[in-house]
C-alpha cells in the first residue's frame, strides 16, 4: 500500500519524465511501448490450425504483419508519430469488411486493477482526393484474458470496444463493445485446438452516450493523435472505465465482456490486441503511437 | 546498441495464380533485406520461371520493378531467396503465373 507522500513522489517523478507524464499509470509499469525501438511485442494475431494452415478459420487467414511507419502520404512526405519518428502500423486490405489485428501476449502476476492507455489515429489509403471520412469502419481494442489454473471462478474473458466511425458509408462515430462471439469450432483430428471469431462484425453493441465525433481533419493526409484509456479489475473480471480523448464513458450496468468457458493452456493470459477495419474498397490505417499498461500490484 | 532486426510475414498460405501482389510493406527503417518465398503447395511450375519480381514504391500505391526477380518454387518447401539494400520506404512482391501453374506461398521479409 503506497502512502499519500510515495503517491506524491512517485507522480512527480512520472511527470517529470516526458515519455510518462502523457499517461496517467497505475503504480505498476507493465509495458511502456514506444516504436521507436520496434514492434515491442506486438505481431499478427494468427488463427488457431492443426496440421495444415489450410485448417484455420477463413476470418484469421488474411491478417498480416504489423508494420514500422514514418506515416508516408504522397504529398506531404513522412508525418512522423507522436513521439518520434515510428508508430505501429495496422493495415487492412482494399476490400470492405477487411480487417487487420496486432496483438501483445503476456500472462498476469496478480489479479488486481490494470489499465491500458494508447495514442492512436485512423486514416483510409489517400487513394482518392475526397474527404473520405467514412471508409475507415472502425478501430479497436480488446484484452483476451483467462483466471489463474487455480481460482476458484475459472472463465477465459474478452473486454472488446471499437470505435464505429463509420458502417455502409453510414458516418457512425460511436463507442461500442460485445458480449458475444461466434460458436466454437475444433480444427484438425487430435481433439486439443478449437477457434472461434470473437471480432465478427455481428453483435456489436453501442455504450451509454455512446457518440464521440473525434477529430478526422480536412484531408485524408493530415493526422492528429487520439488518447484511449480502459480500466479492468482482474480480480472481479470487470471493465471499471473508458476514456477517450475528453470523455468519460459510463460502463457500470451496461458493458459486459465476451466470457468462456477456461480453456486448458491460457492461464493468466492477459493479451492486448488492437484491430482496424474498412468499410470502402480501400486499406485502412489504425496507426498506435505509444501503448501503456500498467496495474496496480 | 544492437541492430534492429525483423521478419515480416507478407503473404501467408496465400495461393499465386495468374496476377498476384503481395501486400504494401514499410521498410523505411531498415537498410537490407533478405526476401524469401517458400512454397507449401506448387504445381505446374518450371525451374528457373523467374515468375516473381520485387517493386518499390513512392507512396504504396504506385508501383515500379525494382529489377530484382525470384523463382516461384516449382516443389513443396522449395525456397527462392534475393537480398535487396537500397529500397526506398515500401517493398511488395508480385507474381505472374502461366495458367497451367498455382503455388501457395509464404512469403517473408528478413530486415536489419
Amino acid at each position: 500500500m503506497q502512502t499519500a507522500t510515495t503517491h506524491d513522489t512517485l507522480r512527480a517523478m512520472r511527470h517529470a519524465d516526458p515519455a510518462l507524464s502523457r499517461f496517467d499509470p497505475l503504480p505498476r509499469l507493465l509495458c511502456l511501448d514506444n516504436f521507436n525501438t520496434g514492434s515491442c511485442g506486438f505481431v499478427q494475431l494468427i488463427g488457431n490450425y492443426e496440421g495444415s494452415l489450410d485448417s484455420m478459420l477463413p476470418e484469421y487467414a488474411r491478417y498480416s504483419q504489423p508494420m514500422l511507419s514514418t506515416i508516408n502520404h504522397w504529398d506531404t512526405g513522412s508525418q512522423g508519430a507522436m513521439s518520434g519518428n515510428y508508430a505501429l502500423k495496422l493495415a487492412t486490405r482494399a476490400q470492405a469488411g477487411s480487417q487487420n489485428v496486432a496483438i501483445k501476449r503476456l500472462t498476469f502476476r496478480k489479479r488486481g486493477p490494470i489499465r491500458l492507455e494508447f495514442y492512436f489515429t485512423f486514416k483510409p489509403e489517400a487513394s482518392e482526393m475526397r474527404l473520405s471520412e467514412a471508409d475507415v469502419r472502425s478501430v479497436g481494442f480488446l484484452l483476451d484474458l483467462q483466471t489463474g489454473d487455480r481460482d476458484g471462478d475459472a472463465a477465459r474473458v474478452m473486454p472488446h470496444m471499437r470505435f464505429l466511425n463509420a458502417k455502409d458509408g453510414n458516418h457512425a462515430q460511436k463507442w461500442q463493445f460485445k458480449r458475444q462471439t461466434s460458436p466454437v469450432r475444433k480444427l484438425g483430428t487430435d481433439n486439443k485446438v478449437v477457434s472461434h471469431v470473437h471480432l465478427a462484425e455481428d453483435d456489436w453493441e453501442n455504450l451509454a452516450d455512446a457518440d464521440q465525433r473525434l477529430c478526422y481533419n480536412e484531408i485524408p493526409t493530415k493526422i492528429n493523435w487520439h488518447y484511449g484509456c480502459f480500466d479492468f479489475d482482474l480480480e472481479t473480471m470487470q471493465a471499471t472505465q473508458f476514456r477517450c480523448n475528453d470523455r468519460v464513458f459510463d460502463l457500470q450496468g451496461i458493458y459486459d465482456c465476451i466470457r468462456l468457458p477456461a480453456m486448458p493452456n491460457l492461464w493468466c493470459m492477459l493479451n492486448l490486441a488492437f484491430f482496424v477495419d474498412t468499410d470502402a474498397d480501400k486499406r485502412a490505417f489504425l496507426y498506435l503511437d505509444s501503448v501503456c499498461l500498467s496495474g496496480d500490484f | 546498441m544492437l541492430r534492429h532486426s525483423l521478419t515480416a510475414v507478407i503473404a501467408r498460405n496465400e495461393k499465386w495464380s495468374g496476377t498476384s501482389a503481395t501486400e504494401p510493406y514499410e521498410v523505411g527503417w531498415a537498410q537490407e533485406v533478405a526476401v524469401f518465398i517458400t512454397a507449401l503447395k506448387s504445381e505446374g511450375l518450371n525451374k528457373g520461371n523467374a515468375a516473381a519480381r520485387v517493386q518499390m514504391s513512392p507512396d504504396g500505391m504506385r508501383w515500379v520493378d525494382e529489377g530484382t526477380t525470384l523463382d516461384v518454387p516449382t516443389v513443396v518447401d522449395g525456397v527462392s531467396m534475393a537480398r535487396l539494400r537500397g529500397f526506398g520506404n515500401w517493398l511488395r512482391v508480385v507474381a505472374e503465373i502461366a495458367p497451367s501453374g498455382n503455388a501457395s506461398v509464404i512469403v517473408t521479409l528478413h530486415l536489419k
